[in-house]
C-alpha cells in the first residue's frame, strides 16, 4: 500500500517538545511556529524557553524565558502552552518558579542538561511534579563522546529508568530520539523503566526505524509525537514508521492526551479529523 | 513522475539497514511512491579501490533498469582512476559519487578538482553527500564527517562547469554555499532529505526558515527530491514535497524534470 502523506499531513497532531525562544522577535518566532503547524495539521505545541549549553544561570535570569512562554500563550491560547524551565540548582526559587508557571497555566516542567534526571537536586522537583500530575521533560541523549564534551551532564536512558526506580509516578519523557547520539543504546537503556517513562520521536535526525524501535522497547503508549523544530521531518518518519493507523494516533495524539489527562486537562481543540 | 536522487544499497557497518537490496528498495519506492531512484553501493565509500564496487553495482541494477539508477564511485587517491571512469561510463552509471571524508582527501582540493573536471567534460553530474550518517552518533571506526559546504562552494567554483549534487545538507539558506552569490547561477543542486522549510531551531528569525528563506531569495532551482533511503525515512522528504511554497511548474522540475536533465535520460 502506498503511503498516504496528504492524509497523513492533515491527521491532528500534539507537538509536546518545541520552542518559543526569549529574543527580539519571539512573535515573529510563534507565529511562524503555529503557521507551520497549519501546514502539518498540528493543533498544539508545547513550547519551552531555555537555557543552553549546561550553564548554571543566575536564578534572575530564568523568569524571563518562561516569561516569554506565558506570553507566547497569551498570544496563542488555542495553540501554544508551557512548559516552566528551572535550573533544579536553585532548589527553593526553581520551585517556586515551577509553581509560579503551573499556577500559571503551564503543563509541565523542562529541564536542560545543567544535572542529570537521577540526580539528587533534581528530588524536590520530581516529588512537585509527581504531587502535581504534571511531566518532566529533559534534553536527552547518547552523543559520541567528543560531542558529550560540551554537555558532560547530559541525561540518557539508564538516567531515566534510575529516576524512575525512586520516583516510579513521575511522568519523565526522554527528550528527542533523533536528537543526536546512539538512540538504540539510549533506548535500549529503559527497557526496565516505570511505565510513566517516555520517549519523544523529535530531532534532526530522521534514521530510518527509529519509531518503530522505540515502539518494540517502549511500547507504543510511551512513545510522543514532538518535532522540536524538526516539523516536516518529525512528521515524515511517523507516517512513514511501520506502525498501524492505531499506533501512529497513539503517537500523534492518544499518548499526549492521557498525559494532559492526568492533571485535568484536554487538549486545546478536540480532535477532528 | 517522482524520482529520488539519494538512495542506497548495500550494507552500512554501523547499524543495520532495511531495504537495502534492489528488490527491497524497490518494494519501499512503491510504497513510498518513488518511480525510480539513484543508487550507489554504500560500500564504495570504504573500498579503497570501488571499482569492484562499480562493477557488482552495474550488475544489480541490471534487472531493474527502469526503476534503479546506477552511479559509480571514484576514488581519486586510487591509481588509473581515469580508468575507473572511463569504465563506469561503459557500465552506463548515470553520474559520478565521490567521498572526500570517506577516501580521505581535500573537498576543494586538487584531486577533487580532478575528476569533477573530467566528470563534466563527459557530462556527468558529481554526487557529493555531505554525510552518510548523523556525526553525534558516528562509531568510533567510521572516519566520516559532514563537509565544509565553504570548501563545496570553492569546488563549484573552480570548476564551473560542472554539475554537482550535494545530497543530505542542512542547513543552508545561511550557508556559506547559498551566500556565495557568485555562484548562484551554477549547476549545484541539493535534496529535500534534510534540509527544512517553514520553521527550524533557530534563535534568530533570521534563521529559522531554511528551505523557506532560500526559495524567496530565489534558489527554488537548486533543489531536488531525494530521501536518503534506506539511511532515513522517505516520509520526511515526501512531506517536504507536499508543502513546498513553489508554482506547480517548479514542482514539476523538483520532482523529476531537474533531475531528468542531469542524469541524462
Amino acid at each position: 500500500m502506498t503511503l498516504d502523506i496528504e492524509s497523513g499531513i492533515r491527521c491532528p497532531k500534539i507537538d509536546m517538545h518545541c520552542h518559543v525562544w526569549l529574543m527580539d522577535g519571539w512573535e515573529q518566532s510563534a507565529d511562524q511556529l503555529v503557521a507551520s503547524g497549519d501546514m502539518l495539521g498540528i493543533t498544539e505545541y508545547w513550547c519551552s524557553s531555555i537555557i543552553q549549553q549546561g550553564i548554571l544561570a543566575p536564578f534572575e535570569d530564568v523568569p524571563p524565558h518562561n516569561n516569554t512562554i506565558l506570553s507566547a500563550m497569551a498570544r496563542h491560547p488555542k495553540r501554544i502552552r508551557g512548559w516552566c524551565f528551572v535550573i533544579p540548582g536553585h532548589f527553593q526559587d526553581a520551585i517556586g518558579e515551577a509553581e509560579r508557571c503551573l499556577d500559571a497555566g503551564m503543563i509541565g516542567i523542562k529541564l536542560y542538561n545543567q544535572y542529570r534526571i537521577n540526580d539528587p537536586v533534581l528530588h524536590p522537583i520530581l516529588e512537585l511534579a509527581s504531587e502535581r500530575r504534571v511531566p518532566i521533560l529533559q534534553h536527552a541523549g547518547y552523543p559520541v563522546p567528543e560531542h558529550r564534551a560540551s554537555q558532560p551532564l547530559i541525561s540518557h536512558g539508564i538516567h531515566f529508568t534510575e529516576a524512575s526506580e525512586k520516583y516510579p509516578d513521575a511522568i519523565l519523557i526522554h527528550a528527542h530520539i533523533g536528537g543526536g547520539g546512539d538512540w538504540e543504546h539510549t533506548v535500549r537503556e529503559m527497557r526496565q523503566a516505570s511505565p510513566n517513562v517516555y520517549i519523544d520521536v523529535s530531532g534532526s535526525n530522521l534514521d530510518d526505524g527509529q519509531v518503530e524501535y522505540a515502539v518494540s522497547e517502549l511500547g507504543v503508549e510511551r512513545v510522543l509525537f514532538g518535532t522540536d523544530g524538526t516539523m516536516a521531518g518529525s512528521v515524515g518518519k511517523v507516517l512513514d514508521a511501520d506502525l498501524s493507523e492505531d499506533e501512529r494516533e497513539h503517537i500523534f495524539w492518544i499518548n499526549a492526551e492521557r498525559i494532559l489527562a492526568q492533571q485535568g486537562a484536554a487538549p486545546t481543540e478536540p480532535r477532528t479529523y | 513522475m517522482l524520482i529520488d536522487v539519494n538512495a542506497w544499497l548495500g550494507t552500512w557497518p554501523f547499524r543495520s539497514l532495511r531495504d537495502n537490496t534492489p528488490d527491497a528498495l524497490i518494494t519501499r519506492l512503491d510504497r513510498s511512491g518513488i518511480d525510480k531512484a539513484v543508487v550507489s553501493y554504500i560500500e564504495a565509500a570504504f573500498h579503497r579501490h570501488p571499482q569492484s564496487a562499480n562493477e557488482r553495482l552495474a550488475r544489480d541494477v541490471e534487472p531493474h533498469g527502469d526503476r534503479l539508477i546506477p552511479v559509480g564511485t571514484i576514488n581519486p587517491l586510487s591509481p588509473h582512476w581515469e580508468d575507473d571512469l572511463a569504465s563506469c561510463i561503459d557500465l552506463g552509471m548515470r553520474g559520478i559519487r565521490l567521498f572526500p571524508q570517506y577516501h580521505n582527501y581535500q573537498t576543494d582540493g586538487a584531486e577533487s578538482r580532478s575528476v569533477v573536471q573530467a566528470c563534466a567534460q563527459c557530462n556527468l553530474p558529481v554526487f557529493i553527500p555531505h554525510r552518510l550518517e548523523d556525526v553525534r552518533q558516528h562509531h568510533w571506526m567510521d572516519p566520516g564527517q559532514s563537509l565544509d559546504l565553504a570548501q563545496l562552494a570553492n569546488l563549484i567554483a573552480a570548476v564551473p562547469s560542472a554539475t554537482i549534487i550535494i545530497p543530505n545538507a542542512r542547513p543552508l539558506a545561511r550557508s556559506p554555499l547559498w551566500m556565495r552569490e557568485d555562484l548562484r547561477d551554477l549547476n549545484w543542486y541539493f535534496d529535500l532529505s534534510l534540509a527544512e522549510i517553514h520553521y527550524g531551531l533557530h534563535k534568530s528569525t533570521n534563521a529559522m526558515k531554511d528551505l523557506g528563506y532560500l526559495i524567496e531569495e530565489g534558489g527554488a532551482g537548486h533543489i531536488l527530491f531525494g530521501t536518503h533511503l534506506p539511511f532515513s525515512y522517505a516520509g520526511p522528504a515526501l512531506v517536504k514535497l507536499a508543502i513546498l511554497p513553489v508554482d506547480e511548474e517548479m514542482l514539476e522540475d523538483i520532482k523529476y524534470r531537474t533531475a531528468t536533465k542531469l542524469l541524462n535520460f
